[in-house]
């Protein structure tokens, strides 16, 4: 088999007391589209710091496509999207991506800056400075600049909080087209019903363990409902 | 290879130039500063002389650091100094893009405030002034390069500005002082053979900060 394009293997992270993620094991295909479950708090979003390499994991490791998630080679091919905008308000979205377009040496830029932005539905106002985009353009321009490089390994934090009906029927044809590309996504959500329409499979995080590992097409949706909650049911107990 | 360099130096220029911010805000500090020594000290024209190179690096210095200040929130804002730990790039090409925007920032600031030191202290203009040219790059450049690396260690804390002044200061002094007595020398029309040795000695300084600086930048950049 491939090398996998992600492998967590036994990482657990702590910020001084408080315990983020505690021995956490799974592997992602190339391919695969997961769906990280868990309600505020879990640990999703250190999970995907984890794996990012932006924090470095107390215990365990992670590989991204068989390497350290810091190697050049693997920072250029990830695309993280999360609550934090990683644009200039004081620029124009076109200048936000023609920058970002020179840092990851973006192949005929001006054409892949263009198809992006149509993407999101933001052409029109390329022209624009961000500080003075609504919330939900700003999201939009966001995950523009993060399909800018064309990433083999997505991450998404909670992608869909701040987007209204239309934005996110968008982001996931959007997110449909990369799986079919053969891109890895992996993304955080405590919302079921689209991470049952977009996801191959699925992982709960309770109590910073993960509690079930499941595929979709396996799994009734009551199945997911209740392993979703009864994790929740448990995390009150502590 | 500065590809990387040059896109986040002309990025932070033409924020700056929009926004007028940084440099604006320095020009008056600095301005305030000259109005305040000048008229709340009763001193002769012979102290006055004495004390201004001082007062000019007083200026230069707390005006650097709102800089350094408004370059590094302006990447905390929307998580952007998390941007560039993702970054796929050398972390000492992100540290040459910071130090070049802030430099040339401080620079440009210390060109428009110098003609009103002059006209504020009735220095006279002579050919010897070029010689500020070179002290003033040399020290500029030495506490830009060390500010740099240190706004970036500041601002992940929550008392950015006390922090990066407590790294700063003790670091950045001799240089700051050397610098002093340089410009001295100049205004006063004294450069004596110890002028060269000494803006050497700056000089060394500068090198040895900015390449420490590239170096040790990619550990800065994590958490
Ligand atoms: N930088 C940090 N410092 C201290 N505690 C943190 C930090 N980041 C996360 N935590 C803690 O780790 C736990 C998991 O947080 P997080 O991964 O953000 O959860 P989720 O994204 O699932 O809501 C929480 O208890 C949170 O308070
Ligand atoms: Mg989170």
């Amino acid at each position: 088999m491939d090398v996998p394009a992600l492998e967590v293997s036994g990482v657990s992270k702590d910020f001084g007391r408080i315990i983020a993620l505690r021995s956490v094991t799974f592997a992602v295909q190339s391919g695969e589209f997961v769906s990280v479950l868990g309600r505020n708090g879990a640990g999703k979003t250190t999970l995907l710091n984890v794996i990012s390499g932006i924090s470095r994991p107390s215990d365990g490791s992670v590989k991204l496509f068989g390497t350290d998630p810091n190697d050049r080679v693997n920072k250029a091919q990830l695309a993280v999207i999360s609550h934090e905008m990683f644009l200039y308000g004081n620029l124009t979205a076109l200048e936000n991506l023609e920058y970002y377009s020179r840092i990851y040496n973006v192949p005929d830029a001006k054409n892949r800056i263009d198809t992006v932005l149509q993407d999101v539905e933001l052409k029109h106002r390329r022209f624009d400075l961000v500080a003075t985009y609504s919330r939900g353009m700003t999201q939009r321009l966001t995950i523009a600049r993060a399909l800018l490089h064309e990433p083999k390994l997505l991450l998404l934090d909670e992608p869909f909080t701040g987007l209204d009906q239309h934005a996110i029927g968008m982001l996931i044809t959007l997110l449909k087209k990369q799986k079919e590309m053969g891109r890895t996504i992996l993304l955080t959500t405590h919302d079921l019903h689209t991470a049952a329409i977009l996801s191959d499979r699925y992982l709960v995080i309770s109590k910073h363990k993960i509690v079930r590992d499941g595929w979709m097409k396996n799994s009734s949706p009551d199945e997911i409902r209740a392993a979703f909650f009864s994790a929740e049911a448990g995390e009150n107990d502590s | 290879m500065m590809q990387t360099a040059i896109a986040i130096l002309k990025k932070d220029l033409r924020m700056e130039f929009r926004s007028k911010e940084s440099i604006l805000a320095m020009w008056i500090f600095s301005l305030l500063i000259f109005v305040i020594f000048n008229f709340t000290f009763e001193v002769s024209r012979l102290v006055m002389l004495e004390i201004a190179p001082g007062l000019l690096w007083v200026a230069f210095v707390f005006s650097g650091m709102f800089g350094l200040n408004q370059s590094f929130s302006l990447e905390k804002e929307n998580g952007n100094l998390r941007a560039m730990a993702l970054m796929p790039v050398d972390g000492g090409q992100i540290y040459v893009g910071k130090f070049l925007s802030v430099t040339i920032i401080m620079l440009m600031f210390e060109a428009l405030i110098f003609p009103i030191f002059i006209i504020f202290y009735d220095l006279q203009l002579s050919l010897g002034m070029f010689k500020l040219v070179p002290v003033l790059l040399a020290g500029t450049i030495g506490f830009t390069s060390l500010g740099t690396i240190l706004s970036a260690v500041a601002v992940h804390t929550r008392n950015q500005q006390i922090l990066l002044s407590l790294l700063l200061w003790p670091l950045v002094s001799p240089i700051i002082i050397w610098s002093v007595t340089l410009t001295g020398m100049i205004l006063s029309n004294q450069v004596t053979e110890a002028f060269y040795p000494l803006l050497l000695r700056v000089g060394a300084f500068d090198v040895i900060f900015f390449t420490l600086s590239y170096m040790l930048f990619d550990f800065v950049l994590e958490d």
